[in-house]
């Protein structure tokens, strides 16, 4: 029998510094066979031990279409993290995954795609929006729209800027607060609709970030016109096995972990517990 | 059951049966400890068992699923590499003298860590326990398991049921694993005549019999509202305070089996233990950025409540996760026990 609470080993590969105090850890499985990446969907997460430490949830933000590693971003905000943070290239920590349910690219194939993300809540989508952009053909029009509290705080700084020039997407980024050298946008996210040209009708919202932004995100796009299962989010509990056994990310009888963590809001609607 | 011959055996034969099981197991049992108290233990003779006890302090879960349990040991090597190494108990383990209740607390337990991913650290554990039970002739005044068909007698799920007849103690078995049970004791046994299943019977019945002449707890009627939704906020909100957050309902409850999990570093290596949790406790559901989705202690008693009560847990897991033991009812600091709060969702009202 397999046994679900054993992590594999990996070895990190790669370390990028995102802001101050977030990083992405590039891995790769010691013992992978057949291959040092699992096979995985876009947003699905792993579990993540620091040996010694502890182990906790992180979404993956690597694409399945690129196998040489698979990545998370990490902040470090508690003891897993701050510990993550201490390790470099070559030092070996424990994964089990993937793990939830993810999404499958092929069933939303054709569609246009509204990415909106909040600070650290950009990770968990570049996974789905990599994957689109690597079949970019296979899919209508794409939008991201993206805000963090100051131009510090968002993530993939290179990335943002590689969006930006492709004529085949649609890319607008905010900060709450602006410093000397910001001359973009400022405002929360809902301030880029107006100029991002959404159009209700068909379009399959993703949404990630901090839960009062996810709030009234969902907010103006249901009164823009969206249907509630046209609004996609990954949910964040504190999920300590992943397996659908220990019951701390449950809401009602669904665990996020198992049925989750990506679900539309007509599917949260019907919980028996609010999100 | 019917593929098995219930056989009885003498009461003065019960210590020399019980000394042939520990020649092959461990045996857990019903122990006189503190006080009053009564707990399971492993014993280290026949004479240490404490066959006419009401019920334990605790179930016998952590002899299945341990209040701390190693999951595995690692070890760090000079050149970065670590070794894990998963910690399985597999020790052959009798239970002796549970209760119906604790028995179908078990079953419960079995659909929970057997579904969907199966926990090999429960399933070894069970795989090499034998259960070996006690009916109840005579309910104890905090008891309700007739609310979820969990006793006072069991038809299956046992592996040896055993009913005191009085000289004579009927042992019907469920099992192969209770064939081999009975089979350790040699020629002890022999076969049980109509007489003592007629006198079993009769003793069911009077276990029924008493637990009818008493209120019911309304259990069934609660499971309907909290599955249809129509248990208000405010009535919630109006027994939390009742609920003082301990946990022991938690700790004490046959089927409760939410977990953590912890590191414990130590020489250049360590253990990874996982520990009971319980829904009381904010700290279930509180995020490393301090969100709690779930704040309150209204819908953490909300929360415990939905998942005993509910037709969709219900659907999930098999069986319900109440049993009917009353530990609830006896270690509540509180008043927020499984009777009062399903009379409280019957009638809508908290007193």
């Amino acid at each position: 029998m397999n046994n679900i609470y054993l992590p594999e080993l990996a070895e990190i590969v790669e370390v990028e510094e995102e802001t101050p105090d977030t990083r992405t850890y590039g891995m790769r499985l010691v013992d992978g066979a057949p291959a040092p990446v699992f096979d995985y969907k876009p947003m699905q997460f792993i579990e993540l031990t620091v040996f010694g430490v502890g182990e906790a949830p992180f979404g993956l933000c690597s694409s399945p279409t690129r196998k040489e590693s698979f990545a998370t971003t990490v902040r470090a905000v508690g003891s897993v993290t701050n510990a993550l943070h201490q390790l470099g290239k070559g030092d070996r920590v424990g994964v089990r995954g993937p793990l939830g349910n993810g999404l499958d690219p092929e069933t939303i194939k054709g569609r246009d795609l509204l990415f909106i993300a909040g600070g650290i809540g950009l990770p968990p989508l570049r996974s789905l929006i990599w994957n689109v952009l690597d079949q970019r053909a296979d899919f209508g029009e794409v939008t991201i729209l993206y805000g963090a509290r100051t131009p510090t705080d968002l993530v993939y700084k290179p990335l943002l800027g590689e969006w930006e020039q492709r004529d085949d997407v649609k890319f607008l980024v905010t900060v709450d607060q602006g410093d000397e050298s910001w001359t973009g946008r400022v405002g929360m996210v809902p301030t880029l609709f107006p100029d991002a040209g959404i159009k209700p009708e068909g379009t399959l919202a993703f949404v990630c970030g901090p839960p009062i932004m996810i709030k009234f995100v969902v907010i103006e796009l249901e009164r823009m016109g969206f249907a509630s299962e046209n609004i996609v989010t990954t949910l964040e509990r504190h999920m300590k096995c992943g397996v659908g056994k220990c019951n701390h990310c449950a809401i009602g009888h669904h665990y996020v972990c198992m049925d989750g963590p990506v679900f539309n809001f007509q599917q949260i609607k019907e919980f028996m517990e609010e999100a | 059951m019917a593929d098995y011959e219930a056989r009885v055996i003498a009461k003065s034969d019960i210590n020399a049966w019980v000394r042939a099981l520990m020649a092959n197991a461990e045996v857990v049992a019903p122990v006189a400890a503190h006080l009053d108290d009564v707990v399971f233990q492993p014993i280290a003779a026949p004479e240490q068992v404490a066959w006419d006890y009401e019920n334990t302090i605790q179930p016998p879960k952590t002899f299945l699923f341990p209040q701390v349990e190693n999951i595995y040991r690692f070890q760090r090597n000079g050149d970065r590499s670590i070794e894990v190494e998963a910690t399985v108990d597999r020790t052959k383990r009798v239970i002796l003298g549970l209760r119906s209740c604790d028995v179908s607390g078990v079953l419960y337990m079995d659909n929970v860590f057997s579904q969907d991913n199966p926990d090999i650290y429960y399933l070894a554990r069970r795989a090499n326990t034998t259960l070996i039970s006690l009916t109840c002739p005579t309910p104890f005044p905090w008891c309700f398991c007739v609310c979820s068909d969990a006793g006072p007698f069991l038809s299956s799920g046992y592996d040896v049921q055993l009913t005191d007849l009085g000289e004579r103690v009927l042992a019907e078995v469920g099992s192969e694993k209770g064939q081999a049970a009975v089979d350790a004791a040699g020629n002890l046994f022999s076969p049980a005549g109509q007489d003592a299943i007629d006198r079993r019977n009769s003793l069911e019945a009077q276990a029924e019999r008493i637990f009818y002449q008493r209120e019911t707890n309304h259990m069934a009627s609660a499971m309907r509202r909290v599955s249809t939704a129509q248990v208000k906020d405010e009535l919630w909100e109006a027994m939390a305070p009742w609920c003082l957050g301990c946990g022991g309902c938690n700790f004490l409850c046959p089927c409760c089996f939410c977990f953590n999990m912890h590191d414990f570093p130590a020489n250049g290596g360590g253990v990874r233990c996982r520990t009971w949790d319980s829904c009381a406790f904010p700290g279930l559901t509180r995020e490393v950025s301090g969100h709690n989705p779930r704040p309150t202690r209204a819908e953490r008693v909300e929360r415990r409540f939905y998942h005993k009560l509910s037709y969709q847990y219900l659907e999930k897991e098999g069986l319900p996760g109440c049993v009917g033991c009353g530990r609830c009812v006896i270690t509540c600091l509180g008043t927020t026990t499984m009777p009062n709060i399903s009379e409280g969702i019957r009638r809508g009202t908290w007193r």
